[in-house]
C-alpha cells in the first residue's frame, strides 16, 4: 500500500511539475532581435509559471520554407511568425487558426492603427494573425547633405522630389539624389510612384480604382511610371538597377543619395551609423492630386491550427500586444507600433525620427493607407515579374507602354478585375 | 564460406549504404519526378493531383526557359574552361617543390573553403558600380574613365559572375590535377628531357596522357556541379538584371521563392537532371571514358 501511495505521489508531482511547452517559430531572425524577443519571452514565463516557450529561430532566408514544411508535416508548433506576404499562403494551407473568436473578446482591437486589423483580414475576411510590427514607407532625408546644397526642407510632391534630386545629381562628384531600388522586391517603390498619380485608388486594393478598373491600364499609370524611369535616369547611379536594401542604406549613410523611401526598421540601422541630427523622416511626397497611397506591411503571431495549446498561445499573443511590451518591442526592434496607445504614451515615438509616419497617420485627406493585393495567389509571381520587367525598362529593353500592357494582362489573367 | 552465405554477408554489409543512399538520393529524386507531374503549389496543398504534362508544357512554351538554358551554357562553358586552364597552370607551378610552396598552395586552395553564397555577397560589394573597390582601383589608376557596372549592365553581368566562379573553382582543378601530377613517374619525364623533348612535348605527350583519367573525371564532375551551383549568382544578382544571369538552377530557386510552385520547380529540376544524364552519357562515349583505367 505504502509503495502504491509513494508511486502515486511521484506520478502526481511529475504531473504537477511538468511544464506546458509552447513552440514558437520566428521568421525575421537576427541576433539583436532575438535578444529582445527572448527578454519578452522570459517576462511571459515569469508571469506564467509552468509555461515554457521553446523559440525556434531559423535563418531568415529559409525561415518561410521551414515553416511551410513544418506545418505541412504537422510538426509540433503552436505559434508562428507570419508576415503579410506569407499570410495567405499559410492560411490557404489550412495551417493557421482563425483568430476572430479571440479578437471578439480582446480589448486591444479597438486601439489598432486605422484599418490595420482590416488589412490583417486579407484572407477570406478573417484575421489569422495579430500584427505586432507595422512597416510603412516614408521619406528619409539627409538634412546635412541637403543643407550643403542650400535645400532647407523635404520635397512635398513627387515633382519637387524629382527637381531636388536632379539638382543634387552630379556623377563627377559622386553625388546623386534619389536612393533607387532596382532589385530585391522593388514593388513598393514602383507602386508608390505610380499610385501617387491617382486620386481614386480603392482603399482595399491598391491596383484598382474606386470604380473597379485596373490602374495599370489607366493613362495616369503611364505618367507615374515615366516619372519613375526619369528619376532613375536623371538622379540615380546606373548601377542602382542592381541595388537592393543594403546598397540603398549604404548610399544614404555615405550621403551619395540623400533622399530615401524606406520602412521603420531602417531607423535602427541609421541610428547606429549616423549621428542623430543628420537625418529625419518626412511624409511621402504626394502626386499631382495631392495624394499618396502608402501601404501597410505588417507581421505578427499566428496560432497554428493543429496546436494543442491554442488558448495559451492566445494568452502569449495578448501579452505580446499589450502597450508596454509593444513599446519595448517596437522601440528596440525599430518598427512602428500597431497600437495607438503606444504613440500617445511613449515620448520616444514623438521625435522627428517618426515625424514622417505620424503626419501621414494624422492626414487621411492626403494619405490613404491602402492594401496591395497580397492575398492573391499571383502575388509572388507578380513581384518577380514586376522586378524583371521594370529592370528591362530601366535598361532600355522595353518601353513603359509595353510593360504596363504586360502588367495589365497579368492581373486580368489573375482575376483581379 | 559457402557462396550463398558469402552473398548474404555482402548483402548485409551494403544494406546500410543502400538504405542511406535510397533515403537521401533515390527517394527525393523519385519524389521530384512525381511532383513534376502534379500541381503541388503551397496555395493549393489540399487539392494536389496529377496534371499530366502541363508543367512541362508551361516550361517548354516559355521563352524564359530558352534564355536561361543559353545562360546556363555560357555559365558552364565560361566557368569550367577558365577554371580548368588556370587550375592546370597553378598545379604545374606547384608540381616541383620550392620554398614557400605550402603557403602558396594554401593561398591557392583558400577560395574552395568558402561558401558560395558568402562569396557572392562579398564580390557584389567589390564589384559595385558606385562604391566598389574594383572600380575605385580602376579609376584611380586611370585604367577606365567611368566606373564599370559589372553586375548591373547585362553586357557585363554574366562575365562578372563567371569571373567570380572562376576565382572560386580554380582550387578544385589545382588540387585534383596536382595530386595526379604527383603520380607521374619522374624517371619518364627525365628520360624525355635527356632525349631532347621540349617542355611542350613533354607536357602534351607524356604528362597529359598520364593524367588523362583525372582530367576527364574532374571535367565531368565540375560541369555537373557548376550547372547545379546557383549560390554565387544568387548572392550577387539573383539572376538579374532583367534575367541576364538567370541560369536554370537560379530559375528553379526563383520559382520556389516567388511562386511557391514546387511542381514547376521540380519540373525544371527534372529537366536539369535529364540534361546532365544526357551530357554524361555523350561525354563518356566520346571520350572513351569507360575504357580508361581510372
Amino acid at each position: 500500500m505504502k509503495k502504491l501511495i509513494a508511486f502515486l505521489l511521484i506520478v502526481l508531482s511529475v504531473f504537477l511539475l511538468a511544464k506546458t511547452t509552447l513552440t514558437v517559430v520566428e521568421v525575421f531572425t537576427s541576433p539583436e532581435r532575438d535578444a529582445i524577443l527572448k527578454n519578452i519571452i522570459e517576462q511571459f514565463e515569469e508571469q506564467n509559471p509552468g509555461v515554457k516557450i521553446n523559440l525556434i529561430s531559423p535563418p531568415y532566408e529559409t525561415a518561410y520554407q521551414k515553416i511551410y514544411t513544418m506545418i505541412s508535416n504537422k510538426q509540433p508548433v503552436d505559434i508562428v511568425e507570419v508576415g503579410d506576404w506569407s499570410l495567405s499562403t499559410l492560411a490557404a494551407m489550412g495551417g493557421l487558426e482563425n483568430l476572430e473568436p479571440y479578437i471578439a473578446n480582446w480589448d486591444g482591437a479597438k486601439y489598432m492603427l486605422p484599418n490595420l486589423l482590416e488589412f490583417a483580414r486579407i484572407y477570406k475576411g478573417k484575421a489569422y494573425l495579430i500584427p505586432n510590427a507595422v512597416y510603412a514607407k516614408t521619406l528619409f532625408i539627409r538634412k546635412d547633405v541637403l543643407k550643403k546644397y542650400g535645400i532647407e526642407r523635404a520635397p512635398k510632391t513627387v515633382f519637387e522630389l524629382y527637381g531636388m534630386a536632379s539638382y543634387l545629381t552630379d556623377p563627377r562628384r559622386g553625388q546623386y539624389g534619389y536612393d533607387f531600388r532596382g532589385k530585391g522586391y522593388p514593388t513598393d517603390f514602383i507602386d508608390l510612384f505610380v499610385t501617387s498619380f491617382f486620386d481614386d485608388i480603392d482603399p482595399n486594393n491598391m491596383y484598382l480604382t474606386k470604380d473597379g478598373k485596373l490602374i495599370w491600364s489607366d493613362p495616369r499609370a503611364k505618367y507615374g511610371l515615366e516619372l519613375y524611369v526619369k528619376i532613375f535616369k536623371d538622379t540615380a547611379p546606373k548601377d542602382a538597377v542592381n541595388w537592393g536594401f543594403s546598397e540603398q542604406i549604404n548610399s544614404f549613410v555615405s550621403g551619395i543619395a540623400p533622399l530615401l523611401y524606406q520602412d521603420p526598421d531602417t531607423l535602427g540601422i541609421l541610428k547606429s551609423n549616423l549621428p542623430d541630427n543628420l537625418f529625419e523622416t518626412d511624409p511621402l511626397p504626394v502626386g499631382p492630386y495631392g495624394k499618396a497611397y502608402p501601404h501597410y506591411g505588417f507581421s505578427g503571431w499566428g496560432i497554428v491550427s493543429y496546436s494543442k495549446h491554442k488558448d495559451l498561445a492566445w494568452k502569449f499573443i495578448e501579452f505580446f500586444n499589450s502597450p508596454k511590451v509593444l513599446s519595448y518591442w517596437c522601440k528596440n526592434y525599430g518598427v512602428l507600433p500597431p497600437d495607438k496607445r503606444v504613440y500617445e504614451n511613449d515620448p520616444y515615438f514623438k521625435s522627428d525620427k517618426y515625424k514622417g509616419w505620424i503626419e501621414m497617420f494624422n492626414d487621411p485627406e492626403h494619405y490613404q493607407f491602402t492594401k496591395q493585393p497580397i492575398w492573391s495567389e499571383a502575388w509572388g509571381k507578380w513581384t518577380e515579374l514586376q522586378e524583371r520587367t521594370m529592370q528591362e525598362v530601366l535598361l532600355g529593353k522595353k518601353s513603359v507602354d509595353q510593360v504596363l500592357r504586360e502588367w495589365s494582362e497579368f492581373w486580368e489573367k489573375a482575376g483581379l478585375k | 564460406m559457402k557462396p550463398r552465405r558469402t552473398a548474404r554477408f555482402f548483402l548485409y554489409a551494403v544494406l546500410p549504404v543502400i538504405a542511406i543512399v535510397s533515403f537521401l538520393v533515390v527517394y527525393p529524386t523519385i519524389r521530384g519526378v512525381i511532383m513534376s507531374f502534379q500541381n503541388y503549389n503551397l496555395y493549393n496543398l489540399r487539392n494536389v493531383h496529377f496534371v499530366g504534362l502541363e508543367n512541362y508544357k508551361a516550361i517548354f512554351t516559355d521563352s524564359r526557359f530558352y534564355e536561361d538554358l543559353w545562360n546556363t551554357v555560357l555559365w558552364i562553358a565560361g566557368s569550367v574552361s577558365l577554371q580548368f586552364v588556370l587550375g592546370f597552370i597553378l598545379a604545374l607551378l606547384m608540381w616541383k617543390p620550392f620554398k614557400g610552396r605550402g603557403i602558396y598552395a594554401g593561398l591557392v586552395f583558400y577560395p574552395w573553403a568558402l561558401s558560395g553564397f558568402a562569396i557572392g555577397l562579398v564580390w557584389s560589394w567589390l564589384m559595385n558600380g558606385t562604391f566598389g573597390v574594383i572600380n575605385d582601383i580602376l579609376l584611380r589608376f586611370h585604367i577606365v574613365k567611368y566606373p564599370i557596372h559589372f553586375l548591373s549592365d547585362p553586357k557585363w553581368a554574366m562575365w562578372s559572375v563567371i569571373l567570380i566562379n572562376v576565382w572560386y573553382g580554380i582550387p578544385f582543378f589545382a588540387i585534383m590535377i596536382l595530386a595526379a601530377l604527383q603520380s607521374v613517374p619522374s624517371s619518364v619525364v627525365e628520360a624525355a628531357m635527356i632525349d631532347g623533348a621540349s617542355a611542350a612535348r613533354r607536357l602534351f605527350q607524356i604528362v597529359i596522357p598520364y593524367i588523362k583519367p583525372t582530367l576527364l573525371s574532374t571535367l565531368l564532375l565540375r560541369v555537373i556541379w557548376v550547372m547545379n551551383f546557383p549560390d554565387i549568382i544568387y548572392g550577387t544578382t539573383r539572376g538579374g538584371p532583367a534575367g541576364a544571369t538567370e541560369t536554370l538552377s537560379v530559375y528553379m530557386i526563383n520559382i520556389v521563392f516567388y511562386e511557391n510552385d514546387y511542381s514547376k520547380a521540380a519540373t525544371v529540376g527534372v529537366i536539369i537532371l535529364s540534361i546532365l544524364i544526357a551530357y554524361a552519357i555523350i561525354y563518356m562515349k566520346t571520350t572513351s571514358y569507360e575504357e580508361l583505367e581510372l
